[in-house]
């Protein structure tokens, strides 16, 4: 067994230029690094257009980095694979598929058995808080049931490692604010790797064990790193809570 | 824990319900009735044509509505070239059948296929381009030409008008989805191959459905187009009969049956649609 001091993912040196039509450079990332530990819960904190969705594309293997490696356990990263799990921004449910027919395609295409990939599949549909819905097409539930399904998606294919790219980005506040707390609940019940991309500061601090912020505007670049050494559950009005959320704020102020 | 609680009652929360609320009688609001409002408009219709017919502004170009109804009975019993209503009436639909099947079982798979390789894209679509804004009706010299006056030409007419509709709805049903779709296939460990057959084709479905349904409007126009020009059988020739043999009823008969099999044939690939894809339909290209 791996000695639990090693980091899981190890992200060296990424830049990312994309050559769009007419061959215009966008420079996306600079230089970042990252390292990630076992089941630690880290947030990519940064505003709109600072490049924190292409990183999480890289670390997932759909895009490849310009310059730098992404290592998972040692291995370098060179495609897409079911030990990392993405949920998406935009649901990216198969509106074909019921319910039960999204969450159990990761085992289905792994060509595990009807009867136990359905097992798995209903454990995550009960974890996410779905019993009752499995027959329900996607556009049958609300935005927070289909991240609900998204989320139970990438958990049923077992992966080592969790990807979520602003996932409660098209939530209204009082949903989101109740995904997160669902969030941390299916963390704490099934821990896993997780990185965790977002432009909201509250739910950075409530949901991370560990912050890492970019800065606005291309290229992003590492900005700060911020240890949230907050008891879980946490709460949003919290005394220290609100001085963490000040400190990033003040800090990203700075930069904008 | 109180946490699970939490969740299901909020799921609920999430669901709504519209309740439609009834409002008393009063003739303003009877006056407004959709279905009232239906009635006035056929009646007014029917009223019209009748006063025509009795007024002869249109000559003898016209028959009344009941005549019509009568052209229609006596059609389904006596025989026309040799064939009652139903007899030309299935001598379209067999034409359109057999048009439709060859046409949707080339294009179809052609349309995926080029939407899937840009080689046969690129040796297919300047071909394609060339032939897609020709209305279907200008090859009909051409086909008497080449196939004769009999079945072939008319079911090559068929052929041609509805291709162009079947290929072009199949090919952007595949090129307009989502790419992201495909990436989720990936990151769960699907090959190739799992991205075509669980995004690909039932992202395209009902695009190419969509597609279907409109060649088979096209292969209503495509058939009685072909039957003017030449025809002992179908729809169409009862109609050129009744013009030839100055009997307006026989015409119009021959055009409400022909709508009918037009709207009831549209209706059951709806219908079809719906049994199959019981999901929400989400693309159409019309």
């Amino acid at each position: 067994m791996k000695s639990n001091n090693q980091p899981k993912i190890v992200c060296q040196n990424i830049s990312k230029v994309f050559i769009q039509k007419g061959s215009q450079r966008v420079h996306v990332l600079e230089d970042i690094s990252v390292d990630v530990k076992p089941n630690e819960f880290v947030v990519i904190l940064g505003p709109g257009q600072s490049g924190k969705s292409t990183l999480l594309r890289i670390i997932a293997g759909l895009e490849t980095p310009t310059t730098g490696t992404v290592t998972l356990d040692g291995k370098e990263v060179s495609g897409p694979g079911a030990d990392r799990g993405l949920v998406f921004q935009s649901y990216m449910l198969f509106p074909w598929k019921t319910v039960l027919g999204n969450v159990e395609l990761g085992p289905r295409l792994r060509g595990i058995p009807k009867k136990e990939r359905r097992e798995v599949a209903q454990r995550y549909i009960n974890l996410v808080g779905l019993q009752k819905f499995e027959k329900h097409y996607p556009h049958q539930l609300s935005g927070g049931m289909k991240q609900r399904v998204g989320i139970a998606r990438a958990y049923a294919n077992n992966p080592e490692v969790m990807l979520l790219d602003e996932p409660f980005g098209q939530l209204d506040a009082q949903t989101r604010y109740f995904m997160e707390k669902e969030t941390a609940r299916i963390w704490e019940t099934e821990k896993r790797t997780v990185l965790f991309v977002t432009n909201n500061i509250e739910e950075a601090i409530y949901l991370g064990d560990r912050i890492i912020s970019l800065q606005g505007k291309l290229p992003g670049r590492m900005h700060a790193t911020y240890e949230v050494n907050l008891p879980r559950p946490r709460e949003q009005t919290e005394m220290k809570f609100l001085e963490l959320r000040q400190k990033i704020t003040d800090a990203s102020e700075l930069v904008l | 824990m109180s946490t699970t609680t939490t969740a299901a009652s909020s799921i609920a929360n999430e669901i709504q319900q519209e309740v439609m609320e009834r409002k008393p009688f009063s003739i303003v609001a009877f006056l407004k009735n959709r279905w009232f409002l239906y009635a006035i408009s056929l009646t007014a219709f029917f009223a019209l044509w009748k006063y025509v017919d009795y007024t002869r502004v249109l000559g003898n170009g016209i028959a009344a509505p009941e005549k019509v109804v009568v052209a229609i009975y006596r059609l389904m019993i006596d025989t026309v070239a040799g064939k009652s209503l139903w007899g030309h009436t299935w001598a379209s639909l067999n034409r359109i059948l057999i048009g439709f099947a060859i046409a949707s079982s080339i294009a179809v798979p052609l349309g995926i296929l080029m939407a899937l390789n840009r080689y046969v894209n690129a040796v297919v679509k300047p071909v394609f381009d060339l032939i897609k804004p020709m209305p279907p009706f200008a090859w009909i010299s051409c086909a008497i030409l080449w196939f004769g006056i009999d079945e072939p030409s008319k079911i090559f007419i068929i052929v041609v008008g509805t291709f162009v509709p079947c290929l072009l709805n199949s090919y952007m049903g595949i090129r307009l989805i989502e790419p992201q779709l495909y990436d989720v296939v990936r990151m769960l460990g699907g090959s190739r191959r799992d991205e075509i057959l669980q995004v690909g084709f039932p992202a395209a479905f009902p695009a190419i459905f969509a597609g279907l349904q409109i060649s088979l409007s096209i292969a209503w126009t495509c058939v009685l187009s072909a039957e003017l020009v030449s025809a002992r059988s179908g729809l169409g020739f009862i109609i050129i009969q009744g013009m030839q043999l100055a009997r307006p009823d026989f015409v119009l008969a021959g055009m409400v049956v022909l709508a009918f099999w037009a709207w009831a044939t549209t209706l059951i690939v709806t219908y079809l649609e719906k049994f199959l894809c019981p999901w929400k339909r989400e693309t159409s290209l019309a």
